[in-house]
Order: C-alpha cells, then structure tokens, then sequence
C-alpha cells in the first residue's frame, strides 16, 4: 500500500496543500475546508503537515455506530461514506491526531480518503515534505514525526 | 478553438503563472482547458506544481477575460474589429514618427504574455521601425542582480542545490517567488547541507533554516565584506583560484578589513559573534557553497555595490562553476531575434542610457523611471507614443500617480492583455493578448541545461499570439521583410536552427530535452566574459564611468541621514503563494485565502502605534500616502521599526509612496526596500 508520509525537516507551511485539498473539496481555497491541516508555531519554528494516517488499528472505523466508516480495498484509505455518517462526532473524538474534521454544511464528518491514490497535497506539495509511498511501516513513521514534534514544543516550554 | 472531440485531450506543456516554467499537464474537453497538473518527468519539477499552477485554467478561461480589440471613444470602451485595430495605430505610429521622430515610439515588455521570445520580438519590432526606446520591468527588477554578479564573474550563475553543503538564500523566499527551486533547496539540505537564510522577514524558507539572519534593510553590502573580512583572517579561502583566475584581490582584501564585526554589527543590526559563525560555517562547507542573491537585494540606493559584495564571496570561496556550488550554465545556441548588432540605435539616445549607461551596456534596457519624466517633460526628446504588453506598471512602478499621469499624456497608448488591468484602463486601444497556452513558445533551465517548447493548445478569434501581433503591425508600417516567417512555428524553427535541435525532437522530450551535458570549472579552459577575462574583486570598467571600481558599501540614507519625521522602514514586494507581481487579483479563489493587503508590523510597534490587526493606518513616505489595514506579525518575523507591504493591490497600492527618482547610481533601480515613513492610526478608525 501506498500511504502519505511527512517530513517535518521540509515544510516551510507555504500552505499549498491545504489550498490543493481545499479546491479539490470544493472548488475554492478555504484553508478550514482542507483535510489536511499544517501546524506551525512562530516560537520553536516548528513545521507540521497533519493528515490522515489510515492507521492499521483505526479507532474511529472501530467507533463509528453507523458502520459509516471503512477501509478501501484498492487504495487502503480509511473512509467515511457520508450517506451514512450521522453527525455524532465519535470518530472525531476517537482519532488520536485530530485528523477528521466536522462538515458543518453537510453536518457530516470528513477527512482524508486519498484522493482515489492521487493525493492532491502530495501533487501541490512543492518542498518535497509530503511524499506518496509505498510503505511497510508507513504507521510507525509518521508516529514518530509527530512524537518528535510534540517534544519540540515541550522543550520550549521548558526553557 | 483547438481539439473539439468531446473527449479528454492531453497535452504537456510548461507553466507561465510565475517564471518557474514547471512541466506540466493540460487537459482539454470539447476545446476548453480543463484540468492542469505536474507533469511527472520533468526535470525541473518532478511532477509538483504550485497552486498558482492551476490557476493557469482560470487564468485562461476567465470570464472577464479581454477578447474583442478595444478602443477609447470619448471616454468610454468601444469594441471595434481587430483589422480596423492594426490599421489605426499603425497610422497613429506613422503620424507620430512623422511629426516627432522614430525614437518618439518605444515598446514595454511585460510578463504576462510570454517569455523569452516576445521580449526579442518587442526589441526587434521596435529597432525595425527606428526607434532604440525598448522598455521592460526589468529596469527595476532581476536585472540588477544580473548587473551585479556580471560585473564580477561575466555572467549571473545558476545554483547546483542539490549537491551543495551549504545553500545561503539571500533576499528571496522562493517557496512562494519560485516555488520549485524549494525541493531541490531542501534535498540538498536532507543530504547534509546547511541552510543559511539571510533576510529582513523570517520567510517560509527561512522555517526550515539551520541559521536565520536578520539584517535591516539594505545592509547586505556590510554583512558581505563582514563575511569577506573573516574567511580571509581564518584564511578558509580558495587561494588557487584566487592566484590564478581573479583581479584586485588584494585592494578589495584591503577594503574589507574594515568591516570588522562590531562595524558589521553597528551597519546591520546582526550580532558580531554571528557575523564570526556564519563566515566560519560558510568557509568549512568551502567550494560546495551555493549563494542566491533575491530580489530583496534590488530596491536600494547602494543594491549594485551590495550585490557585487555577495558575488565577490564566489572569488574566495571558489565555489563558482563548482559541483554543489554556483554554477556557470551554458545556454543554448538559439538565434537571437533582437537587431543590436544589424541596427544598433545607441546614437539615438535611449532613454536612461546617459543617465544609467552600465543598464544599457549591459542589458540594452531603457529606464522606464526615466520614461515617465521624459513623456511628461519632453526632453532630451519627446516621446508620444507606447505598445505595452502584458505589464502592469501603473500598479508596479514606483510613484504611481507619475506613472498614471505619463502614461495618460501619450500621443498613442496601446495596451495588449488579458484583463483590464489599472495600466489598461489607461490606454487608447487595447487589444486582447494570448495566453502562453495559446501560442508555442521555447523555455530553457539552465541548472539542468534543458530546453523546451510550449505548444499553442488552444486559441480565441482575435487573441492574436505574439509573433502574429508584431508581423501585423510591421507589414503596416513597411517593415515587415523583418518579420518573413509564415507563423510562430517557422518562427521556433528559424530560432533553433543552430542549435541542430529540431521542433519535433523538443515535443518528444516533454520532460525536457537536454542541450548539452553540464560541465564545471569552465574557467579553467577559456576566461571568464569579464573585460579582464578574470573574476573582478574591482572594475576598471565601472571606474571608467566615474563609480568606485570596488564594492564599496555605503549604508542606506535611513541609517546615515534619519530623518525623524519618517521614523519607520518600510520594505515592499513580499511575495504570496497566489499572487505574481500585480497578477491573479481578479480571482476569486484566490480572494478568498488571501483576501486583500496588509501592512507587517512588529508587536512593539503596534502598541507604540496603538493598532491592532484589522485597524487601518495611514502610511506616508515623501512621495504620498496611503491607508492600509495593518498585520501584527509575530516578534520573530519582522525587526522592530521595520515594516513591509506586498505590492499589486489596487485597493492599498504601496507604489503610490515608492520613490522613481532616488535610484542606485549603476543601475538606476528604484529605492523601494527602504523607504522611510511615517504611519499613524487613521482618525476615524480612532474615533470608533
């Protein structure tokens, strides 16, 4: 399988990718509108590209009382079949990484699916930081990238 | 229109939106452009593109598109047939010529509408019918840069990031100016090199940076000879290259000395310590050193010296022409469109060449600040009448109520664009200009020394492309045995013939055909383009002008002569992801993630100034005013007392308080990155 990789060392948050998920949503450039969200803080310089992880063991597939939520066999992407999909946020609040958001047009919940495998912020992605692989351990990898960054943060907090 | 099927058709092609020239793909559905996305194997790109990329869809099929020629009656736009067009101006160009010379004509190149070719169409044309008044932006942009780093090595080289230990950008933010140059920066940074970001702002490439600095405004030259200074005393520097292949190292090793840290500190506000690390780090990454010189470096009364200061680095380092360094590309052999050599006109004074000689020497580019007092003074001559294309320079030229002023007293004024720009509005006649989807067009990149061809993809009835245009208006002013080819095909073909590439070998090589295998440390075999053939630390050529021939650095006036009544420094043109100079305003999409203008201003400031983000304020310089809602940025991207606004907003334009008339002395480029001013909290947003 193929899945989204982040490299934190190369995004310098020009924001392409959430302006690319945007208007392959919706035909505009609404920030709040993109599945994918990337976090920076102006204190530590810290850069973050946060996107669905299609975990092996995901929480919000497991939660999910209207079964809305499944697996593509062809892509691997965990996705949310917004026909059935009732509004009431569990996966939202099963998802360890804040990674699904709330469609408050549709009053559906929304994330990442892949883009069918032709992920539009990997495609709009012009530092290189989001690469669309083949990975084994793709998991375990962007755990750690994001485990890095939550330590960066807490160093300044310390200092 | 092209490829009317019904089905999807595919074609591959290069992006125009900036001057990235990405591969990439267009897509066409019952002969409209569809979808565009990267093409994957181009060398350039990898297959990425910028979300200003696809915009070229919007771009090209926008409904308030111009399509119809255009021509003032009485104040108002007529629509008029496109044949009737030609023949009009042409007989208002041969009245002109007539009554006040051929050099009262002259042509202005812009962006909008090509490349490469149709800036040697516009110089073509305009020497054909007599006149040497070619005017472009770039009087004002890039080619400074160009200047500076010729006067040195001969030539403005290209940077081999990939392969380099340490990459310096230096007054550029390329993940929005020049979006893909961003992978290769940080690939070579993932391989192990350093990444060192000099720049007034903490830019997005400045994010990722090992080491940022932060330099006031227009004090590169001072951080340059700092640098200079302390590779020699820890003696990092290339002395091979130095013995063999340079000029006047030891005067300008003598001028540096000067620039101890301390001095470096009190000229640029960057802490001596850090003046002493950068140089170390920079002289151990020694010759594998890539240094880009940005736009941040133009816009200065003293740009040339300092940029020649950052060119005299390659000289010690030695790190020009090198593997993972600066590197000397060559260029294709392509025929050369422009008549300098067949009919040189420097006789007839073009204009700013008395005043900027070296811009002229150089570049055989007219001053366009020069242009504005020579329409509206007459002299040394009058100049009545202006074909534009595609460039805006009521919105991007400095002292905009001059520029509108001149170019509304034109005899003749003719705009060729896509949209009804503030330049346009200013016209006679304007003319629907082709997109470059919609005409053939030959791009090279010379850090991977390719070259390519744009297809014409689509067409509009009286869109006619730019070769088309200037072969109709010639035929009609009786020069048209300068313009024989049938079409823009014969065209490509004339251009190539030198090169033994042909048409149909550059549209099988869409991911870029190479023209040559890259080969380094050229120096070795033949000199340098320079007048000494070597790498000039000084200029006997500028000293022959009467300029100093090293690049003395002198501190720009906000620091040797503060004015207290303008206490603030304002620095324009920040680049956004979406926009390109004053382009892509009038879309939509793009309103809504940038939705309008700000100005940049440091937390300390905003409480001195009691403003909050969102309040207007009143900014005013010596040359106007203007109201601009203010941006508090956070305390690390901007220094206190220094201020910035992105230029090509209508609503909040900053050229309105940019200066034409305090220029740098070589190269006559405007004072537009240190301009003192005065701001206060507008009256009424206090009085809510």
């Amino acid at each position: 399988m193929r899945f989204i990789t982040m490299d934190i060392t190369k995004c310098v948050v020009c924001r392409n990718c959430e302006y690319a998920c945007s208007f392959q949503r919706t035909g505009d450039f609404r920030r709040e509108d993109s599945n994918i969200r990337v976090e920076y803080h102006d204190d530590v310089k810290v850069c973050l590209p946060q996107t669905c992880m299609h975990c092996d063991d995901s929480w919000c597939l497991e939660i999910c009382p209207a079964s809305a939520i499944t697996r593509n066999a062809r892509t691997g992407a965990i996705e949310i079949n917004s026909e059935r999909c009732a509004g009431c946020k569990m996966c939202i609040l099963a998802c360890p990484f804040g990674n699904i958001h709330f469609d408050k047009i549709n009053l559906v919940s929304r994330k990442c699916n892949l883009c069918e495998g032709e992920p539009n912020c990997v495609s709009f992605c012009i530092s290189g930081a989001l690469q669309y692989t083949e990975s084994e351990n793709y998991y375990q990898n962007n755990r750690q990238i994001f485990q890095r960054f939550i330590e960066n943060l807490s160093k300044d907090d310390q200092q | 229109m092209a490829g009317s099927s019904g089905e999807k058709k595919h074609y591959t092609s290069m992006c125009r939106m900036c001057d990235n020239r990405c591969g990439i793909n267009v897509y066409v559905e019952n002969g409209r452009i569809v979808e565009i996305t990267g093409l994957k194997e181009h060398k350039w790109n990898h297959g990425r593109l910028c979300v200003k990329g696809r915009l070229g869809v919007d771009l090209v099929n926008a409904p308030d598109r111009i399509l119809k020629p255009l021509k003032r009656v009485g104040g108002k736009w007529v629509e008029i047939d496109l044949d009737q067009a030609y023949d009009e101006i042409a007989e208002k160009i041969k009245k002109i010529q007539a009554t006040w010379g051929n050099r009262a004509m002259g042509v202005w190149k812009g962006e909008a509408l090509g490349f490469l070719t149709q800036e040697q169409l516009s110089r073509r044309f305009i020497h054909a019918i007599g006149s040497p008044n070619y005017f472009s932006n770039d009087s004002q942009c890039f080619v400074s840069r160009w200047i500076g780093y010729a006067l040195v090595t001969g030539d403005w080289a290209t940077q081999d990031f990939i392969n380099s230990d340490c990459a310096v950008i230096w007054g550029s933010n390329p993940p929005y100016s020049q979006p893909n140059l961003t992978q290769s920066i940080l690939k070579g940074r993932k391989n192990g090199g350093k990444l060192i970001v000099i720049d007034v702002r903490l830019s997005a490439i400045a994010r990722q940076a090992d080491e940022f600095i932060q330099i006031l405004p227009g004090t590169d030259g001072a951080l340059a000879l700092g640098i200079a200074r302390q590779l020699i005393e820890d003696n990092t520097i290339c002395h091979t290259f130095i013995e063999k292949y340079t000029l006047g190292y030891k005067a300008y090793a003598h001028y540096a000395k000067e620039f101890t840290p301390e001095r470096v500190e009190k000229e640029t506000g960057i802490p001596a310590e850090t003046v002493v690390q950068l140089a170390r780090l920079i002289g151990s990454c020694r010759p594998r050193v890539c240094i880009y010189a940005g736009n941040g470096l133009e816009h200065h009364e003293n740009g040339i010296n300092n940029i020649r200061a950052i060119a005299c680095l390659d000289g010690l380092l030695g790190n020009l022409d090198e593997v993972g360094g600066n590197f000397t590309a060559e260029r294709p052999n392509l025929r050369n469109l422009a008549l300098y050599k067949e009919k040189p006109l420097r006789h007839l004074g073009p204009i700013g060449a008395d005043k900027f000689p070296v811009l002229y020497d150089f570049r055989q580019e007219c001053h366009t600040m020069s242009l504005m007092d020579t329409i509206l003074s007459g002299t040394p001559y009058p100049l009545k009448g202006m074909i534009l294309g595609g460039a805006n320079p009521a919105l991007t030229n400095p002292n905009t109520p001059k520029v509108i002023r001149a170019l509304k007293s034109l005899d003749l004024f003719v705009v060729r664009e896509i949209f009804m720009t503030e330049t346009a509005e200013l016209a006679d006649y304007v003319l629907p200009g082709a997109t470059y989807l919609e005409q053939s067009e030959l791009h090279y990149h010379p850090i991977h020394q390719i070259i390519g061809l744009s297809p014409e993809i689509v067409t509009f009835p009286d869109c006619d492309n730019e070769y088309i245009f200037w072969k109709k208006l010639a035929s009609r002013l009786g020069v048209e045995d300068y313009f024989p080819w049938e079409d823009k095909d014969a065209l490509n073909k004339w251009i190539l013939k030198d090169t033994g590439i042909t048409v149909e070998k550059l549209f099988n090589h869409p991911e870029g055909y190479e023209y040559k295998p890259r080969h380094f440390h050229k120096y070795k075999e033949k000199e340098l383009p320079t007048p000494s053939g070597k790498f000039e630390f000084v200029s006997s050529y500028l000293k022959e002008y009467g300029y100093p021939c090293l690049p003395e650095y002198i501190p720009p006036t906000y620091m040797s002569e503060p004015d207290p009544s303008h206490p603030y420094i304002l620095v324009t043109g920040a680049r956004k992801v979406f926009y390109t100079h004053g382009r892509n305003r009038n879309f939509k999409r793009c309103r809504t993630a940038i939705p309008g203008p700000d100005i940049e201003i440091h937390p300390i400031d905003a409480e001195k100034l009691e403003v909050k983000t969102g309040d207007m304020v009143t900014v005013t310089s010596t040359v106007g005013s203007m109201d601009i809602p203010v941006k508090v940025v956070h305390s690390s991207n901007i220094l206190p007392g220094v201020t910035q606004i992105t230029h090509g907003w209508k609503e909040s334009n900053v050229n309105l308080i940019t200066h034409d008339d305090r220029n740098d002395p070589i190269s006559g480029f405007p004072l537009m990155k240190s301009v003192e001013v005065k701001i206060e909290r507008k009256a009424d947003e206090v009085n809510k």
